[in-house]
């Protein structure tokens, strides 16, 4: 598996704060009316089956959380919409492509952030890379 | 002719023969988790832990094949395209008049609401029926009903989507029928935002547009191209005719009821070479 991570807005719950979601579901239909449709709900935990199954959908407990996360756009109307505060949306820096070397098998992926600076792993490269001409320089030198 | 029917078809498409509709394959080893997931004992549809949190374990989204073995790994069922005749084929050779009118889990828990669209065949009714107490509304109707519904859902404009419950060395035997849409069927969303090949296959056929017919059609008002949920179909607003994309289309065959001058047949997926691999 890659350690590249596709960057996108996450959003997070707070399933205590939040009960059960069935209940509610204001930020599954407001990001759905946003057009984005990036938050569902499910069930947390297989129902019991026999006697003890539940009689109506609303006696499971039922939890949201962000499933098409590729969908989202940061409108924050999730967070707006929650009752009990218990949607937090991270949003993530969107980092400005500059080059995606790809020579199988390997895939090299360089990018830098709006303010000019870059992230950690790219950084060390970028200098190991500074460093490395340095010293082809001191060589030749 | 894709790798199931050659693998399972036994000289037809998989779906069409008999032989992967025994009983005894439902409960054989390897087909029955599948099986219980979708008839809903041991697990419901939709679940935290199953296929929905695909979005932490693809962590790059361009990374399509590392994503799309970790999602073949966990599926135990795969759903595959197919077109309204051979929806209504599959509904003939189910063995029993019993089929599980139920609302589509994809819709209801994207808050699009209960749809009924989901029709289980047997074996999987009557468990469908006792696992699930509280989904009170469902229905069983007949095969008659059920064929007629298949007309309904074409001419709405829904993809009939055949589920099977996995695909093991002594079969594939489908279990469900699906009818999607791409803005809410989880699975197309799947395939066609990340790739995931294994989450809906593409169907048996592909559309093909015979250009003289479609020029004295619709002319500025190509209905089919809305109909078509995967932008298979192309407006050239300068001919004033419509173009297909083979290696985009499903062959769902839901193009074909809306053409005025009826220019859209399908064909077998064969008689394109290239897509051999295209499914």
């Amino acid at each position: 598996m890659s350690t590249y991570v596709t960057p996108r807005h996450r959003v997070y719950f707070d399933h205590a704060a939040c009960g059960n979601a069935i209940e509610c579901l204001k930020c599954v239909h407001v990001c759905r009316d946003h057009g984005a449709n990036c938050i569902g709900f499910v069930n947390e935990k297989t129902p019991p089956v026999g006697e003890n199954a539940p009689k109506r959908l609303e006696d499971i407990k039922h939890i949201v959380f962000g499933v098409r996360m590729y969908r989202c756009d940061g409108c924050g109307k999730c967070v707006e919409v929650c009752p009990r505060n218990a949607v937090r949306l991270e949003k993530v820096d969107v980092p400005v492509p500059r080059a995606v070397v790809y020579q199988p098998p390997f895939e090299i992926r360089c990018s830098i952030f709006k303010d000019g600076s870059m992230p950690p792993e790219a950084e060390k490269i970028y200098n190991g890379i500074l460093e490395a001409m340095k010293q082809a320089g001191a060589n030749k030198g | 002719m894709c790798r199931y029917c050659v693998e399972f078809g036994n000289g037809t498409k998989w779906y069409l023969n008999p032989e992967n509709y025994r009983r005894e394959l439902y409960e054989a080893k390897g087909h029955a988790y599948g099986f219980n997931m979708l008839a809903g004992a041991g697990k419901n549809t939709f679940e935290t832990g199953s296929l929905v949190h695909f979005e932490d374990q693809t962590p790059d989204y361009k990374n399509a094949m590392a994503g799309q073995v970790a999602v073949d790994l966990m599926t135990q069922h795969s759903g595959q395209v197919v077109p309204l005749e051979d929806a209504v084929k599959i509904l003939e050779m189910v063995p029993g008049d019993r089929f599980l009118l139920m609302h589509c889990s994809c819709r209801r828990y994207f808050g699009h609401g209960d749809v009924y669209s989901c029709l289980f065949f047997e074996p999987a009714v009557e468990k469908a029926l006792a696992e699930r107490p509280w989904e009170t509304d469902s229905k069983i109707i007949t095969k008659e009903e059920a064929i007629k519904m298949e007309y309904e859902w074409d001419k709405k404009g829904l993809i009939h989507n055949v589920l099977d419950v996995g695909t093991d060395a002594d079969g594939k035997p489908p279990i469900v029928m699906c009818h999607c849409n791409a803005t809410d069927c989880m699975p197309t969303n799947l395939r066609l935002a990340l790739g995931h090949r294994h989450a809906l296959r593409k169907g048996e056929y592909v559309a093909k547009v015979d250009l003289a017919k479609c020029r004295e059609g619709c002319k500025s008002f190509p209905a089919c191209v809305a109909r078509c949920n995967f932008g298979a179909i192309k407006y050239n607003p300068l001919e004033k005719v419509v173009y297909l994309e083979p290696t985009l289309c499903f062959g769902c065959g839901l193009c074909r009821a809306v053409c005025p001058t009826k220019a859209i047949e399908l064909v077998d997926r064969t008689t394109y070479p290239a897509l051999v691999d295209e499914w």
